[in-house]
């Protein structure tokens, strides 16, 4: 075959460690079946500091808020509990969790959409809450009152901001109170003084660009000022999260890759795809037309150092040019951050057992290779995400697949063990070093954010997949369920 | 030269030698094409003109709006052509990431909308990119539109096919150039002057020049992204090569301090890859004359775009050290060590406290005004660190018999300005330790006067 298109995982210390114990973690499958979701909760805990560390250097008193959504794992959301980070409950499921795993109240955001309930417990018990609309910091004021509740420290969520002389063609968002209705909800969050403490304003933009980003804080910082004219003094600019994973080891790959990609579209070159599949690519007469609809996943500035260019970027013209940090400093406000994929970077595997490989009924050249997984337990093509799997043979194994003959790069097609034409664990064509034989396993990196849990399901009464948490004690790894870890060892010390 | 309108001198550019002593090739002449000295300052002149032209007298009956999506100089040239016309112009673009184009757009009347970046949170089922978008919102508009498409008008590359072609031929006593360079950006320029050249001559050797897929030049496309324009047609090049910006800043040096030509960037790049491509064709050329008969000498042409003056930032980012340090004055905070830094005169808020209302010292506030008239210590003036910078380059603005309190947000920027003002022979300037978060956290009083 012609030069293999790899994507290979960046594999950072923990889990770069962890791989290379493939008689574990081949043990590990056979006893707890494929597919089965490992989480480096020490990682989590890593990163976190790391976040902190960045506000540290623009010397800035910042926090750190985990978005919850981005796993379901309590070994995580435990372990971070451990440290001086805070969390962001986007469901009564998931405050009952944070509460349940050891943050305390004031630690806690509650965010999104909210049920009466949910409005109900993040109030009774402390956290603060996120405001979306002026509709809801009314539903939140009549149930202060109505419930007698201790005064609730609130945030508003805005949205719709703008740079002088630009206008911005974002995304609509179904969340936030747009600034230009701010004097209103302002207006109300005075009147409601006697229950709600205004401490802050969000934004949570859905936009990997950094310009978009910097609008907002910027609209924040300009907000923040607006809440003096009504006697209101919050001093916390939360700018939600969005900092991204870089996923890929070498940006080449991923250039080579999506120009073959473009290639691919153009009919320059045969299909790198289940069925053609453009990935939003598509030949018009020749030219090359929608966009690539993937995530990027190799990227120059993700987590930590995406959050350090955001507090770097300078201000506009109107606020004097100084970077963002900066302005937030002078004005003595806090800046609270929610990474959910960011933070977890690094955090999961998800490793499947091969259950069969075939070549496909045409005599092509590309195996077709099925794992005992379904698509939605490795739910990386769900989010665009592109990478390799890591091929750990099953140790000893000296079986023969049906094309292992030459013992070089192979081009995969990965399926899902569902009865459905779709399950496609990838829809991309996968170069792996070698072919896959039955009984190996095929490890995911990187998937502990949205991709290990988000959307798994039990379809065909297949198994949904279990989750273990793992850590390297006394200089070897070691492993329980995820729901039966804690931060401290048998002996009660931190581990 | 005597015009009735300012588009009537878009074109008939010089064609200008570069000084072989620069180039250094020996058997070939190279000239630049001098695109920048078109009246809105750029190659796109040109195709703006003539895209806008024919259905300017239809706009200007409905009062439509020029629309285009551009990030610079074709923006520039239909701003202005809009506004002689009595017509608004919209410019579309999520490319635009030089500050200085989008306010002098804002300058010459236009109005500019961004398109929104990638999504985070991916929906890999939702594949409506940005451009399917702005189509829609062109199909949709209520006020009338003239968009002039110039990724897909064809009357972009003619502007080039019947004006800058032709003058390079005339230019050359009747003769095309052996060589043809140039970036690739709508490829109009690239096209239409190929083609030309090629009507004469057909075997003109012509380099199509791109940017290297994850770099940024302003003006080019990178491998990839020419294939999403409609004007692009691999066949015109016969090689088509990568250029960095790197090299593109090299090579916009050189035609400046060399040769006198106020190149941008995409001039630059247009050099670097017309000498880079040129040298070897030199080195043949040099082998054929040492073995037979001498070759004739040969010609190349390469097109400079735009001038530099709008690309200071995008300068100042990659090579700061072109733009380098202006000279340093003994007062600067450059000349102080850590260790003097240390030693400034400092006082915690406790003690200040006391020696406001003792000494009356003058309170100066380092930080921006915005924060400043957001909250601040009663009775401080606000004198942001920059500025005081610039003052103190000319001496000390305060009286010597005044104490000063320097104050900012946690005590870094003030110790340094005090040790400064020390050294320059102020008797009592104090650093307030921890700034004005220890002034808030101690709970001293801040105001809003």
């Amino acid at each position: 075959m012609a030069e293999p298109l790899y994507l290979r995982p960046r594999l950072d210390g923990r889990a770069a460690s962890l791989l290379a114990e493939p008689g574990l973690l081949h043990s590990l499958v056979d006893a707890l079946e494929s597919p089965l979701n490992v989480v480096l909760p020490e990682q989590a805990a890593a990163n976190a500091d790391a976040f902190q560390e960045v506000f540290t250097r623009h010397r800035l008193k910042g926090r750190v808020l985990f978005a919850h959504k981005a796993s379901a794992s309590s070994a995580l959301l435990r372990r971070l509990a451990a440290t001086a980070a805070g969390v962001d409950a986007a469901s009564l499921g998931e405050l009952r969790h944070a509460l349940g795993c050891g943050f305390a109240p004031e630690r806690i955001t509650a965010t999104g959409p909210k049920s009466l309930r949910f409005l109900w417990l993040a109030a009774r018990t402390g956290a603060a809450v996120a405001v979306d609309s002026a509709d809801e910091l009314d539903m939140l004021a009549r149930l202060l009152r109505a419930h007698g509740l201790p005064r609730c420290r609130t945030l508003l969520r805005l949205s719709g901001f703008s740079a002088p002389g630009v206008r911005v063609r974002s995304r609509l968002s179904r969340f936030g109170i747009p600034v230009a209705a701010l004097d209103d909800v302002l207006a109300r969050a005075a009147g409601y003084r006697d229950v709600l403490d205004l401490v802050g304003v969000s934004y949570h933009l859905d936009t990997t660009s950094l310009t978009e980003k910097a609008t907002a804080f910027e609209g924040c910082l300009q907000a923040l000022g607006a809440c003096r004219d009504h006697g209101l003094a919050p001093d916390v600019v939360d700018i939600g999260g969005g900092f991204g994973i870089s996923y890929l080891a070498h940006r080449e790959e991923w250039d080579a890759y999506t120009s073959e990609l473009a290639a691919a579209a153009l009919g320059a070159r045969p299909a790198l795809t289940w069925g053609g599949h453009g990935y939003g690519l598509r030949n018009d007469k020749g030219t090359l037309r929608g966009s690539l609809a993937l995530y990027p996943s190799w990227r120059p500035a993700a987590g930590g150092h995406y959050l350090d260019e955001l507090l770097s970027a300078p201000s506009s013209s109107a606020l004097g040019g100084r970077p963002l940090a900066s302005l937030a400093l002078e004005h003595l406000y806090d800046v609270h951050a929610e990474p959910g994929r960011a933070l977890l970077d690094q955090c999961g595997l998800t490793l499947a057992t091969v259950q069969e490989v075939r070549r496909p009924p045409d005599g092509g050249a590309d195996l077709w290779v099925r794992l005992a997984a379904k698509a939605d337990d490795i739910a990386l093509e769900e989010h665009g995400v592109l990478l390799d799997p890591v091929l750990l043979p099953r140790p000893g194994s000296t079986g023969t697949s049906t094309d292992s003959g030459s013992g070089g790069p192979v081009a995969v097609h990965l399926f899902g063990h569902l009865c459905l034409e779709t399950d496609l664990i990838t829809r991309r064509l996968v170069h792996l070093p070698r072919a896959p034989r039955p009984g190996d396993l095929l490890v995911f990196a990187n998937t502990a954010a949205y991709c290990m849990d988000f959307h798994s399901s039990r379809s065909q009464r297949h198994p949904a997949a279990r989750k273990i948490a793992a850590w390297r004690s006394g200089g070897s790894w070691t492993w329980c369920l995820d729901d039966a870890y804690w931060p401290l060892s048998t002996e009660g010390d931190p581990q | 030269m005597r015009y009735d309108r300012i588009t009537d001198a878009i074109g008939n550019t010089p064609l200008v030698r570069i000084d072989p002593a620069v180039h250094g090739l020996r058997h070939i002449d190279l000239f630049a094409k001098l695109e920048m000295l078109n009246p809105f300052g750029s190659v796109k002149d040109r195709a703006a003109w003539n895209m806008a032209r024919a259905g300017l007298p239809g706009a200007e009956a409905d009062g439509s709006q020029i629309v285009e999506l551009s990030s610079g100089n074709t923006a520039k040239a239909l701003a202005v052509i809009a506004g002689m016309h009595g017509l608004t112009f919209k410019s579309v673009t999520n490319r635009m990431r030089i500050p200085e184009t989008k306010e002098l757009l804002l300058l010459l009347g236009a109005e500019i909308e961004e398109l929104p970046g990638q999504s985070e949170c991916l929906d890999p089922t939702d594949t409506e990119d940005p451009l399917t978008l702005f189509h829609q919102a062109l199909a949709d508009s209520e006020t009338p539109l003239l968009h002039t498409d110039q990724y897909f008008n064809p009357r972009n590359s003619a502007a080039h096919f019947e004006g800058t072609g032709p003058e390079i031929v005339a230019d050359l006593d009747g003769r095309a150039p052996d060589y043809f360079i140039a970036c690739v950006g709508t490829a109009g320029s690239s096209t239409g002057v190929a083609g030309a050249l090629r009507a004469h001559r057909p075997d003109v050797e012509v380099v199509g020049l791109v940017a290297a897929k994850s770099d940024f030049i302003p003006g080019i496309r990178t491998r990839d992204e020419v294939h999403e324009v409609g004007l692009f047609d691999p066949d015109t090049y016969d090689t088509l090569a990568t250029v960095d910006s790197g090299q593109a800043i090299e090579g916009m040096v050189t035609l400046i301090r060399r040769c006198g030509l106020l190149a941008g960037p995409t001039g630059g790049a247009a050099y670097h890859g017309a000498l880079r491509h040129l040298r070897e064709a030199d080195a043949r050329l040099a082998e054929q004359r040492d073995d037979g008969p001498p070759a004739e000498r040969r010609t190349a042409v390469f097109i400079v775009c735009d001038r530099v003056e709008g690309y200071l930032s995008y300068i100042r980012q990659r090579r700061p050290d072109l733009l380098g340090d202006t000279a340093r004055t003994p007062n600067t905070l450059a000349g102080l060590s850590d260790a003097d830094v240390a030693a400034a005169p400092a006082v915690t808020v406790d003690e200040a406290r006391t020696w406001i209302e003792g000494a009356d010292p003058l309170i100066v506030d380092l930080r921006s005004t915005y924060a400043y008239n957001a909250l601040h210590l009663a009775g401080s003036v606000n004198i942001t660190d920059e500025i005081l910078g610039e003052l103190l380059r000319a001496g000390l603005p305060f009286a010597r018999s005044r104490p000063v309190l320097l104050a900012c947000p946690v005590g870094e920027q003030s110790a340094r300005y005090a040790a400064l003002l020390t050294r320059m022979g102020h008797p009592d300037a104090r650093s307030l330790t921890g700034g004005i978060v220890a002034w808030r956290d101690a709970g001293a009083p801040l105001t809003r006067d």
